[in-house]
C-alpha cells in the first residue's frame, strides 16, 4: 500500500538518495492485509495477479524522486503495480466459459472511467493521451497501480475494466507475459524509428526493450548504437541486435566517427537523426542533444522528471525532444509477438514474494549493477 | 673512459633492478641464477668543439661536394629537420638542429641564397607547437623565418603541396612535399637515436604524403620488419624505403643529408640513478630514488607528467656527418652501434622491460595504452640485432600503469581506435583491412592533423603496427601494474606484481624460465648470438 | 649470610631479566629497520662486476678548508682547552721546557707562522703538541696528518679535521699540490705541526727524518722549530692496547731557517740533529748535550745499530733515564687482610 504521508516521502527521499531502493523500508510504502477494492461498476472484473513487475516509475515513487507533477494524477492510498499478469476471477456479474490469463493495459482512459462521449484523444485512438485521467467515476490515477479505486499488481487481488484485459496466449509463460506491458511501451517508442542511424541511450529494461522492439518491428537495418553501463547489459544489447554497444562517455565519439561528423566545441556537426533516451536524466538528455543530427528528434522513452538543460543547440539546430508515453491496445498485440520472437522472458531476472518487498525493490533499484534487468513480485503461491 | 654495456648474471647478492613505471619507478627483485640484466653502454665522450665539427662536416662531406659549392644566388634551398619526436627527453638548449641549421644558413647567406625554406619533416606526426619549434630551432631562426612564412610544417594531406617524384618497380609511388621536390637543394638535418631512423627514411617518411606512406607503413610490412636495427635484410620496411630512396636519388631534387648522433646521457643530473647500475648507487642516489618514487606516488598524475615532460637531457653530440644519404647513414649507424650495441649470448624465455613516461609519439603528452604497446613491443622489443632477445613463443613482461588516459589534442584518433577498433580486433592485418581506411579518410581527423596539433587519423594504426612483429613473436604479454580492463583490451594480461607476472608466465614458459631484463633507457641494441 | 647471598642472586636474576626485556625491546624497534633492504641500505654487489674507482674525496684530497673557518675554530677551541687538555694532563702529565727559545719570534709583530718538527712515538704526541705549543701559535695551528691513516674514512677524517685541525699529507713524498696549499695557509699565518719521521715509531726507537718539514720550510719560508717529546712511547706506543698513564717532557728547540744555498737534504739532517740534541738534553743536561752535539756524538734517536733483543734492551735502558723512568707512584691496592 502506498499512502500519502509527507514525512514518509521525505524519509524515502533521503534514504533513496543514500542508496537507491532504500526508500522502500522507510517510505510511504507498506505491506497491508489485503482489502480488495470494490467493483466500480458491475462490468468490472476481479483479478488475481500472478506476476507483477517493478517498473522504473515505481522505484521513483518509492525513493520519493518522482516529480510532483504526478501528485494530482494519482489517488492515495494506492497499491502500486501496473505490469501485471493475472487470472480473472469469475463472479456474479461476469461469467466466462474458461480460465482466462490476462495482462492489463493499465491506462485508465475515458472508456475505463465510464466517460461518454470519450475525449478527443481517445476518439482518435490515442488512449494513452487521454484527457480525462483524473475524472469520471474513478479516483484520479493515470494508470492502474496509481489509482485508489483499482488496486494494483503488487497485491493478491485487484479490479480491472474488461477493456483493459489482453488475453495471454497459452504458449507464453508468466515470465514472458509480465514483459508484455513494458514491451508495449517499447513498441510504442519503436514507431518513431525511421531506419536511419540511431542511438539508444541506456540499456536498462526500457533501452533493451526499445532495441528489441525496433529490431522486431522494422526491416530497416540502419546501424544502432546502444550505450550500456554494465557487462550484462552490454551482452544483452549485443544479443538483441545492437551494432555497437559502448560506454556512455564513448557515445559521442562513436556517433562522430560513424556519421562522419566534425566537432564544434562539444557539439557534433552531424549526428543521429533519431536518439532514444531511455534514461531520462539531465546528463542523458544533454548527451542526446549532443549527438542528435540537426533537425533530428530525441525520443524521451525514459521518464525525465525535473531536469536542467542547455538548450541553445536545440534552438540552433532545430532539434526536438519528444515524449513517448505508454501504449494503445494495438501496441499490446504487437508486444506479444515481440516478446515471443525475441524471447524476452529471459529479461526477468528474479521474482520475490510480496513479503520480501524491501529486498525486491532494492534488487530492482540496483538491477544493472547486480546483473539483472526486470524484477517481479510472484503471487502465484498465494 | 665510458664502460661498454654488459650482461649481468643475477645472483643472490644482486640488488633489485630498476624498472620504469610510466611516471614513476620501481625496484624489482629478479630470481637469482636464471636472470640477467642487460646494461647499456655508458655515454660516449662528446665532441668538444661542436660548432667546429659541424663546419668541418659541411665543408668536407662524404661522396658529395662541399656545401658552399652547392649554393648559388637565385637558388631554391629547402632545409628540413626532424620533428619533436627526437630526441627524448628534449635536449638542453641549444638543440643540435639549431646549431646545424644556423651553420647551413651562414653558408647560404655567404653564397647569396635568398629563397630559403624550412620544413619540419613531420610525416604523419602532429604539428609542433610554437614553443617546440622555438626549442628545436632557437628563437633567432624562428623569429626570422616563421613570420615570413618561410618556416612551415609538412602536411601529408595537402593536395596542393605534394608532388610525385616517381614510382618503384614494386609500384610504390614516391610523393613528397612540393617545395622540397621543386628545390635546387634539399638539406636534411637529422638526429639519430635509434638505428632505424635516418638515411632515406628521413625524407621518404618525413616529407611523404599519406598515400606514399601507406605503401610501407602497414600491418603486413611491419610484421615482416624484424628488428629496427636498420638492417635492410630483416626489415621489409627498410627495403621499401630504400627502393623509394633510389627513386628519390634518381629523379628527385639534389640532396644534402646531415646526420648527427647523440650519446646516451639522457637525463638531468638529479636523476642520475636512472643510468647508474644499482650496486653503484651512492647514498645520495638511493635517497633520491626513495624521495622521487615516494613523492611521485603522491603526486597527481598531471603534475607528474608535467615534471617528467619538462625534463631536459644533456644529449651530447658524438658525431656529425654530411653528404650523400646512403654513405652518411652507414657512418651514422657505426656511431649509433658504437654507443648502443651490447653483445648478448642466446635468447631468453621471459623478457622484462620498464616502460617510461614517453615514447617518440607523445612528447609533452600522455603515454596512452596504445603507445605503451608500441613502446614495448614496437621499440624496446625490436632493439636487437640478429634475433630477438626473447625466444619465439616466450613471454614479455612490461611495467607501466597503463591508465586509460589520452591527450585529446594530440591523440584524438587514438581514443576512437581504443574504443572502436581494439574491442573488435587486435590483429594488425585484420584491423588494417577493416578499419584503417575509415580512420585515414576521416574528415575530422584530417582537419585536426592539418590545422591542430593532432597525429594523423591513421597514426594509431601505425603505432600498433610497430608492435606487430613483437605481438606475433611473443606467446604472452603481461603488464605489471596496469589497469586490468585497459590491459585486457590491448590483448595482454594484467598482473599486480612482478611475482604474479612470473607466476602467470609459468603457464607458457614453465616454472624455471630464464629471464632477461632490458635496463633501459638509456637506449641499447642487443646483439643476440 | 646465606640470606644475603640468595638475595644477591635473586637481584642478579632480576637485573638480567630487566636487561633481557630492554634488549628485546630495542631489537623489536630495530627489526623493521633491519628488514629494509636496498635502497634503504647500501646495495650488495653482484659477483663478477667491477666497480670503477670513484675519484676519491678521501685521503690527500680530503677537503679540510671548513675546519679553518670560524665555527670550526670555535668548536676546536672548546675541545682543545677542555677535554683534550684534561686528557693529556691525566695520562701524560707533560713538563714543557725551552719555550724561552721562541721568545724572539713571539716578539715579532705579527709572530710568523712556524713549522714544529717533533719526533713521533705515539698518538699522544699530537694532542700533547697541540696543548703544549704556546700562543700565539696555538690558536692557529694545523697538524700534518697521514692522508692514508687519518683521512681514509669520511667520519674519521672529519673528526680529525675538526678536533686536531689535521691537514692530509702524504707520508713519503709531499706532493706539489699539498705543498702549494700549505704555502698558501702558512702565508695566511697558519702554523704547522709535522712529524718528520712520517709515522709513529714501530719499536720505540726513533726513525730517520723524512724531508717533509725541511721541504715545506724551503717552500714556505717558515722557520722550523725542533721539538723533542720524551716518554709518550711508553704511555701509548704503537701496538699498545690501552694507554698507560705516565710522565712526559716536551722540549722546544731554537728555530732554524734554511741557510743560503742549503738544499732540503742538508736542512733536513740539521733538523734531525737538532731534535737528537734536544733528546740528549732531555735525558742528560743542556751542556752535555751541547758538547756531544758539537762532536756529533749525541746518542741517536734511531737507537743502536744492532738488532734483536739487544735493541729492546737498550731501549729499556734509555727509558729508565728519561721521564718515563720516573713512573708515577701507583696506588697499590693490597688485599684487605683485616
Amino acid at each position: 500500500m502506498f499512502s500519502r504521508k509527507p514525512a514518509r516521502f521525505a524519509a524515502a527521499r533521503l534514504a533513496g538518495a543514500l542508496m537507491p531502493g532504500r526508500g522502500a523500508a522507510v517510505g510511504p510504502l507498506s505491506l497491508e492485509p489485503d482489502e480488495a477494492p470494490a467493483l466500480p461498476t458491475p462490468e468490472w472484473v476481479r483479478l488475481k495477479p500472478r506476476l507483477a513487475g517493478i517498473c522504473g516509475s515505481d522505484l521513483a515513487l518509492v525513493d520519493g524522486t518522482a516529480s510532483a507533477y504526478f501528485d494530482p494524477l494519482v489517488s492515495y492510498p494506492f497499491v502500486p503495480g501496473h505490469e501485471v499478469v493475472a487470472d480473472v476471477v469469475a463472479h456474479d456479474g461476469y461469467a466466462h466459459g474458461r480460465h482466462r490469463r490476462v495482462v492489463v493495459i493499465p491506462v485508465l482512459h475515458c472508456a475505463v472511467r465510464g466517460i461518454a462521449p470519450v475525449c478527443a484523444a481517445c476518439a482518435a485512438g490515442h488512449t494513452n493521451r487521454c484527457e480525462r485521467v483524473a475524472f469520471g467515476h474513478l479516483e484520479p490515477g493515470l494508470q492502474t497501480g496509481f489509482c485508489e479505486s483499482t488496486g494494483g499488481g503488487w497485491s493478491t487481488e485487484m479490479v480491472a475494466h474488461p477493456s483493459q484485459l489482453v488475453d495471454v496466449p497459452d504458449d507464453l509463460s508468466d515470465e514472458a507475459a509480465v514483459m508484455i506491458e513494458p514491451t508495449a511501451c517499447a513498441v510504442h517508442a519503436a514507431k518513431r524509428y525511421d531506419g536511419s542511424h540511431t542511438a539508444i541511450i541506456g540499456a536498462g529494461t526500457l533501452g533493451l526493450l526499445t532495441l528489441a522492439a525496433i529490431r522486431a518491428t522494422s526491416d530497416a537495418t540502419g546501424p544502432i548504437i546502444v550505450t550500456a553501463r554494465y557487462p550484462e547489459q552490454k551482452r544483452l544489447a549485443k544479443e538483441l541486435g545492437a551494432d555497437v554497444v559502448c560506454a556512455s562517455d564513448e557515445l559521442p565519439r562513436w556517433v562522430r566517427s560513424t556519421t562522419h561528423s566534425l566537432v564544434v566545441g562539444d557539439q557534433l556537426t552531424c549526428g543521429c537523426p533519431r536518439v532514444f533516451d531511455c534514461v531520462g536524466s539531465s546528463d542523458s538528455i544533454q548527451q542526446a542533444l549532443q549527438v542528435v543530427a540537426p533537425g533530428g528528434e530525441v525520443e524521451m522513452v525514459g521518464m525525465p522528471g525535473n531536469v536542467s538543460l542547455e538548450l541553445t543547440s536545440l534552438w540552433h539546430r532545430e532539434t526536438a525532444i519528444r515524449g513517448v508515453y505508454a501504449y494503445t491496445r494495438a501496441d499490446f498485440d504487437t508486444a506479444i509477438d515481440v516478446v515471443r520472437s525475441a524471447g524476452l522472458e529471459r529479461l526477468v531476472s528474479a521474482t520475490y514474494p510480496l513479503r520480501d518487498y524491501t529486498d525486491a525493490i532494492a534488487h530492482a533499484a540496483n538491477a544493472g549493477r547486480r546483473g539483472a534487468v526486470k524484477i517481479a513480485f510472484d503471487m502465484r503461491s498465494h | 673512459m665510458p664502460r661498454p654495456g654488459f650482461v649481468l648474471e643475477v645472483d643472490r647478492s644482486t640488488p633489485p633492478s630498476l624498472f620504469w613505471r610510466g611516471e614513476n619507478f620501481s625496484l624489482e627483485k629478479l630470481p637469482a641464477g636464471r636472470s640477467r640484466v642487460i646494461y647499456p653502454p655508458e655515454p660516449l665522450p662528446a665532441i668538444k668543439d661542436i660548432d667546429g665539427a659541424i663546419r668541418n662536416a659541411l665543408l668536407n662531406p662524404i661522396d658529395q661536394d662541399p656545401l658552399p659549392s652547392l649554393l648559388f644566388p637565385g637558388m631554391k634551398l629547402t632545409i628540413c629537420f626532424d620533428d619533436v619526436s627526437l630526441p627524448l627527453p628534449k635536449m638542453r638548449r641549444p638543440d643540435t638542429r639549431q646549431r646545424v641549421i644556423e651553420a647551413v644558413l651562414d653558408m647560404a647567406a655567404d653564397a647569396g641564397v635568398e629563397d630559403v625554406h624550412l620544413i619540419a619533416a613531420l610525416g604523419l606526426h602532429r604539428r609542433m607547437h610554437e614553443y617546440e619549434l622555438r626549442h628545436a630551432l632557437g628563437d633567432r631562426i624562428y623569429d626570422a623565418f616563421h613570420p615570413r612564412g618561410m618556416l612551415t610544417q609538412h602536411d601529408a594531406e595537402d593536395p596542393d603541396n605534394l608532388a610525385v617524384i616517381g614510382e618503384t618497380p614494386h609500384g610504390e609511388v614516391l610523393e613528397i612535399n612540393k617545395r622540397a621536390a621543386d628545390s635546387d637543394l634539399v638539406v636534411y638535418v637529422n638526429i639519430n637515436s635509434v638505428p632505424m631512423d635516418g638515411g632515406w627514411k628521413s625524407i621518404t617518411t618525413g616529407l611523404a604524403s599519406y598515400r606514399c606512406l601507406s605503401a610501407h607503413h602497414n600491418g603486413h610490412t611491419l610484421q615482416n620488419t624484424r628488428s629496427l636495427s636498420g638492417h635492410r635484410e630483416h626489415s621489409a620496411l627498410h627495403q621499401s624505403i630504400w627502393r623509394l630512396g633510389k627513386v628519390l636519388r634518381d629523379h628527385g631534387p639534389k640532396l644534402f643529408q646531415i646526420e648527427t648522433t647523440l650519446n646516451t646521457d639522457m637525463f638531468p643530473e638529479q636523476f642520475s640513478f636512472i643510468a647508474t647500475r644499482e650496486w653503484e648507487w651512492s647514498a645520495r642516489e638511493r635517497a633520491t630514488y626513495l624521495a622521487t618514487t615516494k613523492a611521485l606516488k603522491r603526486t597527481p598524475i598531471k603534475l607528474a607528467r608535467k615534471i617528467f615532460h619538462g625534463m631536459e637531457g644533456p644529449h651530447q653530440m658524438t658525431s656529425i656527418q654530411a653528404g650523400e644519404t646512403s654513405a652518411v647513414h652507414e657512418i651514422t649507424l657505426e656511431h649509433v652501434y658504437r654507443q648502443q650495441l651490447v653483445p648478448v649470448e642466446g635468447q631468453t624465455d621471459i623478457l622484462t622491460m620498464g616502460i617510461p613516461f614517453v615514447c617518440p609519439y607523445n612528447p609533452d603528452g600522455v603515454m596512452n595504452p596504445i603507445l605503451v604497446m608500441c613502446m614495448g613491443l614496437g621499440y624496446l622489443f625490436n632493439m636487437y640485432r640478429n634475433k630477438p632477445l626473447v625466444r619465439e613463443g616466450g613471454v614479455i613482461i612490461m611495467t607501466h600503469p597503463t591508465y586509460r588516459d589520452f591527450n585529446p589534442v594530440h591523440h584524438p584518433s587514438y581514443i576512437d581506435f581504443f574504443e572502436q577498433v581494439l574491442p573488435d580486433t587486435t590483429d594488425p592485418v585484420v584491423m588494417g583491412q577493416k578499419w584503417e581506411k575509415q580512420f585515414a579518410e576521416d574528415e575530422w581527423f584530417r582537419h585536426l592533423y592539418r590545422t591542430g596539433n593532432a597525429y594523423h587519423g591513421v597514426h594509431p594504426f601505425y603505432a600498433w603496427y610497430w608492435g606487430a612483429h613483437g605481438q606475433q613473436w611473443a606467446g604472452k604479454v603481461i603488464i605489471v601494474g596496469g589497469d586490468p580492463a585497459t590491459v585486457r583490451r590491448l590483448g595482454f594480461t594484467p598482473a599486480t606484481t612482478m611475482d604474479d607476472a612470473f607466476e602467470i608466465a609459468s603457464d607458457v614458459v614453465g616454472r624455471a624460465p630464464t629471464i632477461t631484463h632490458l635496463h633501459v633507457p638509456a637506449l641499447l641494441v642487443a646483439d643476440v648470438s | 649470610m646465606g640470606d644475603k647471598r640468595s638475595l644477591t642472586v635473586a637481584q642478579l636474576r632480576r637485573m638480567a631479566k630487566v636487561g633481557d626485556v630492554a634488549s628485546s625491546a630495542v631489537q623489536a624497534t630495530l627489526k623493521p629497520v633491519r628488514a629494509l633492504g636496498f635502497p634503504y641500505r647500501a646495495p650488495t654487489r653482484p659477483k663478477g662486476v667491477v666497480v670503477p674507482e670513484q675519484p676519491s674525496k678521501l685521503g690527500a684530497d680530503f677537503d679540510t678548508d671548513w675546519a679553518r673557518k670560524a665555527p670550526a675554530r670555535a668548536a676546536r677551541k672548546v675541545i682543545n682547552r677542555g677535554p683534550m687538555q684534561a686528557l693529556v694532563q691525566a695520562i701524560a702529565s707533560p713538563e714543557v721546557v725551552g719555550l724561552d727559545r721562541l721568545a724572539d719570534l713571539k716578539e715579532l709583530d705579527p709572530a710568523p707562522a712556524v713549522i714544529f718538527a717533533p719526533n713521533h712515538y705515539s698518538h699522544v704526541d699530537t694532542p700533547l703538541m697541540i696543548t703544549s705549543v704556546p700562543e700565539p701559535w696555538r690558536s692557529k695551528l694545523m697538524v700534518a696528518a697521514a692522508a692514508d691513516y687519518f683521512f681514509d674514512k669520511k667520519l674519521k677524517g672529519t673528526m680529525a679535521a675538526l678536533a686536531l685541525n689535521a691537514f692530509p699529507i702524504e707520508r713519503e713524498v709531499t706532493t706539489r699540490k699539498s705543498s702549494d696549499q700549505l704555502r698558501k695557509l702558512v702565508d695566511q699565518g697558519w702554523s704547522l705541526v709535522i712529524f718528520p719521521e712520517g709515522g709513529r715509531s714501530p719499536d720505540g726507537w726513533g726513525q730517520e727524518f723524512k724531508g717533509g718539514a725541511a721541504y715545506l720550510a724551503g717552500r714556505t719560508g717558515a722557520p722550523v722549530v725542533p721539538v723533542f717529546i720524551d716518554g709518550t712511547g711508553s704511555i701509548y706506543g704503537k701496538g699498545m692496547k690501552r694507554p698507560k698513564p705516565g710522565k712526559t717532557k716536551v722540549v722546544f728547540g731554537a728555530p732554524l731557517w734554511p741557510e743560503e744555498g742549503e738544499n732540503t737534504r742538508r736542512f733536513n739532517s740539521r733538523i734531525e740533529a737538532a731534535v737528537t740534541a734536544l733528546g740528549d738534553e732531555a735525558l742528560t743536561d743542556f751542556w752535555t748535550a751541547r758538547q756531544r752535539a758539537a762532536n756529533g756524538t749525541n746518542p741517536k734517536l734511531t737507537g743502536p745499530e744492532f738488532n734483536g733483543w739487544r735493541r729492546q734492551w737498550a731501549l729499556a735502558e734509555q727509558r729508565k733515564l728519561g721521564k718515563a723512568g720516573q713512573r708515577r707512584r701507583q696506588n697499590r691496592r693490597w688485599p684487605d687482610l683485616g
